[in-house]
């Protein structure tokens, strides 16, 4: 018996001239072929960029220096770029104020999907048309939704006189050119714009959460708060971690709807980092510096996301 | 433990009727079995008896409470799901306070109680467990814990064993039957499978495209259907049925089956109580275990035309087209396909159906 099974064992393993496995190796070569100029794409659109950005940003080579960028060697500068960012105020300022609108969009976004998405888990009449009313603002070109804020928050604008008409006498507040409300209208265009994909994915979440041990809570005695906490928060932990990485990081490369609306001002009201790393490359043209910041916001997002996702490694495991 | 009374029940989806006026009284700490196959109305009562849905007609009674408009979490219902389900995302220990805990039971009362239902329930290793990865017999266990921590007065189970394997239902099957015992509480339970049902239940009610078809103990449905539905629906395989006509004899009241005889005298009581209906056209029944081998010339002669070996039994097909019967006999029996028996059926096993309304003739 023993004899037997050893012997089958000898033949499994040495198994590795069998057409089968010929042919498996083939199909590896066959595969990376396949595969390699997919493969060649990626490292020229990702990893030789960021590998050129780090190398610049270790010089103060800007393309006003009439030098290819491969001869930025020539004006290396020893980390000078980092050392000047991190005492570089208008820097800082523009990361605390991302922060900042990230720290209010992304919640309130958040809670508003996440109460419409419950709301749209009951049946209610011309659920269908509502449901496809709310994804509109998801859809809209950020650049028109910078245009149409921009309209709505002018002094003279819709925005304002609905405010007259509620309050009872005339308000004419200059929303965008006042440096305490400009990054208010900002903040509220993206909520306007991001809370649909909330709502999708919170919905889709939602939905995903099994029926009958939501019965089975409640047969138990579970008031309806009680299950959305011990059972629905739950099932969606990995859904929510997903949705609000999204969020976060897309936010806090908010851009094109701030640019229209704002163009960062007035003054620095509303000068987010992305706006900043569009001014230093487009009017300071220090590329070299330029390099240095975008890289280290690439960094700190990518240490904040592998959070996230060892977040939901460990909600999945449980 | 509580009565339940299931007064003039009706649940309509649209159109479509899906239990027409149904009556039943489920008794204090009886278990109960709903039995039909799909579509018969038996989930839709038990969803009912829960609250998860709402009748259109009539009323349920707890007893003699209305349950019109009490939510489903306060009406003391311990409710196991086909799937069982369980809370994936929480351990055993977890599970099983779920109910404690919403219901603001203090910790060490909660802990206590998990403890002892643990121990009851055989579930003390697996505590820490989650709950995700178990065993079947292990979640159905679970599942029945969790509704009984809160002590519920009625317990309803829906198919809990329709996603188990065969051999291993006999063994939940039993360990159900214990535990019902042990908890003493009324239980309904809804099945499709007859052996489930004849098994565990005390009573069982036979339901059928949405109505009532009997209520009785296992052995009462079982020997005497009320109806051909029943008669069919019940035993495996079901009771034989036979058309005939009913004709009167030197020896008495008997059945004329056509081509394959006719029946030895009724029953006498049967016969007066036929007589007085006035019935002619009927349904001869009787189980394929009764059925014995005459002699020559004696009772019905019928051709086998299949032998069917389920190990310790025999199933014998017999006849074709309309008339046909199946008998069970001990594995040793003697036949074989092609030749013609003689089969008989002693009176007091034979039953008698109205062939024009299926209902069953028999003494009140």
């Amino acid at each position: 018996m023993s004899m037997l099974a050893t012997e089958e064992k000898l033949s499994v393993t040495g198994d590795r001239s069998t057409p089968e496995t010929r042919i498996e190796d083939g199909g590896r070569r066959l595969g990376l072929m396949l595969t390699l100029p997919a493969q060649l794409l990626v490292l020229f659109i990702a990893v030789f960029p960021l590998l050129m950005q780090l190398y610049i940003s270790l010089t103060d080579w800007s393309p006003l220096d009439g030098i290819g960028w491969w001869q930025a060697y020539e004006l290396w500068n020893n980390f000078a770029n980092y050392t000047d960012l991190a005492a570089d105020s208008r820097f800082w300022d523009a990361l605390g104020r991302t922060a900042l609108v990230m720290a209010i969009c992304v919640p309130a976004e958040f809670l508003l999907g996440l109460g419409l998405a419950i709301l749209f888990m009951d049946n209610f009449v011309g659920k269908r048309l509502f449901y496809s009313v709310m994804l509109i603002p998801m859809m809209v070109v950020p650049a028109v939704a910078g245009y149409m804020f921009f309209m709505l928050f002018q002094s003279g604008g819709p925005v304002n006189d609905i405010v007259s008409t509620l309050i009872g006498r005339p308000f004419a507040l200059a929303w965008l050119s006042s440096p305490g409300t400009a990054l208010i209208a900002v903040m509220i265009a993206d909520i306007w714009q991001w809370t649909p994909l909330m709502f999708l994915i919170l919905l889709a979440g939602l939905v995903g959460v099994p029926e009958d041990q939501m019965r089975a809570a409640t047969l138990l005695g579970a008031s309806w708060s009680q299950r959305f906490r011990t059972i629905v928060m739950p099932k969606m932990k990995t859904i929510i971690i997903i949705a609000l990485s999204i969020r976060v990081i897309e936010n806090f490369k908010i851009f094109d709807t701030l640019y229209i609306m704002t163009g960062g001002g007035p003054g620095v009201a509303t000068e987010t980092i992305s706006v900043y790393i569009y001014k230093v490359t487009q009017q300071d043209l220090i590329w070299g510096y330029v390099a240095a910041i975008a890289l280290v916001i690439l960094i700190a997002l990518s240490i904040l996301v592998s959070l996230a996702i060892s977040r939901m490694n460990a909600a999945k495991e449980a | 433990m509580t009565a339940i009374h299931l007064e003039n029940l009706v649940k309509r989806f649209g159109a479509f009727t899906a239990l027409k006026t149904m009556d039943l009284e489920i008794r204090d700490g009886e278990f109960m079995a709903l039995l039909g196959p799909s579509g018969c109305g038996k989930s839709t009562t038990m969803n009912m008896i829960a609250g998860m849905e709402q009748p259109s007609g009539g009323r349920i009674t707890f007893d003699g409470r209305d349950m019109n408009g009490v939510a489903m979490g306060r009406r003391g219902v311990g409710f196991v799901f086909q799937n069982y389900a369980i809370f994936t995302h929480m351990n055993v220990y977890d599970n099983l306070a779920y109910g404690l805990k919403v219901r603001g039971t203090s910790a060490s009362e909660t802990d206590r109680r998990v403890k002892a239902m643990a121990d009851f329930l055989q579930l003390t290793p697996m505590l820490d467990k989650p709950s995700a990865k178990l065993s079947v017999n292990i979640l159905q266990r679970l599942a029945i814990g969790r509704s009984a921590i809160v002590e519920p007065a009625i317990f309803l189970l829906d198919e809990p064993l329709s996603n188990v394997d065969a051999a291993f239902r006999a063994v939940m099957r039993t360990e159900l039957k214990h535990l019902q015992r042990q908890f003493r509480q009324t239980m309904v339970y809804v099945t499709h499978d007859q052996l489930e049902a004849m098994t565990m239940a005390d009573r069982i009610a036979v339901m059928d495209h949405g109505v009532l078809q009997q209520v009785g103990t296992p052995l009462e449905v079982y020997n005497d259907p009320v109806n051909l539905f029943v008669a069919d629906f019940i035993g495996s395989p079901g009771m034989n049925l036979l058309k005939g006509t009913l004709a009167d004899s030197d020896r008495g009241l008997v059945i004329d089956l056509g081509a394959l005889g006719v029946t030895a005298p009724l029953d006498p009581a049967l016969s007066a109580v036929a007589r007085t209906n006035g019935v002619r056209e009927v349904v001869y029944g009787f189980r394929p275990e009764r059925v014995v081998l005459a002699t020559a010339g004696q009772g019905l002669a019928m051709p086998v035309t299949f032998i069917e070996r389920i190990g310790a039994r025999t199933v014998v097909h017999f006849g074709d087209g309309e008339q046909r019967v199946k008998a069970v006999f001990d594995n040793d029996i003697a036949v074989q396909t092609g030749e013609t028996v003689h089969v008989a059926v002693e009176p007091r096993f034979a039953r008698m159906f109205d062939a024009a309304t299926g209902v069953a003739i028999r003494e009140v």
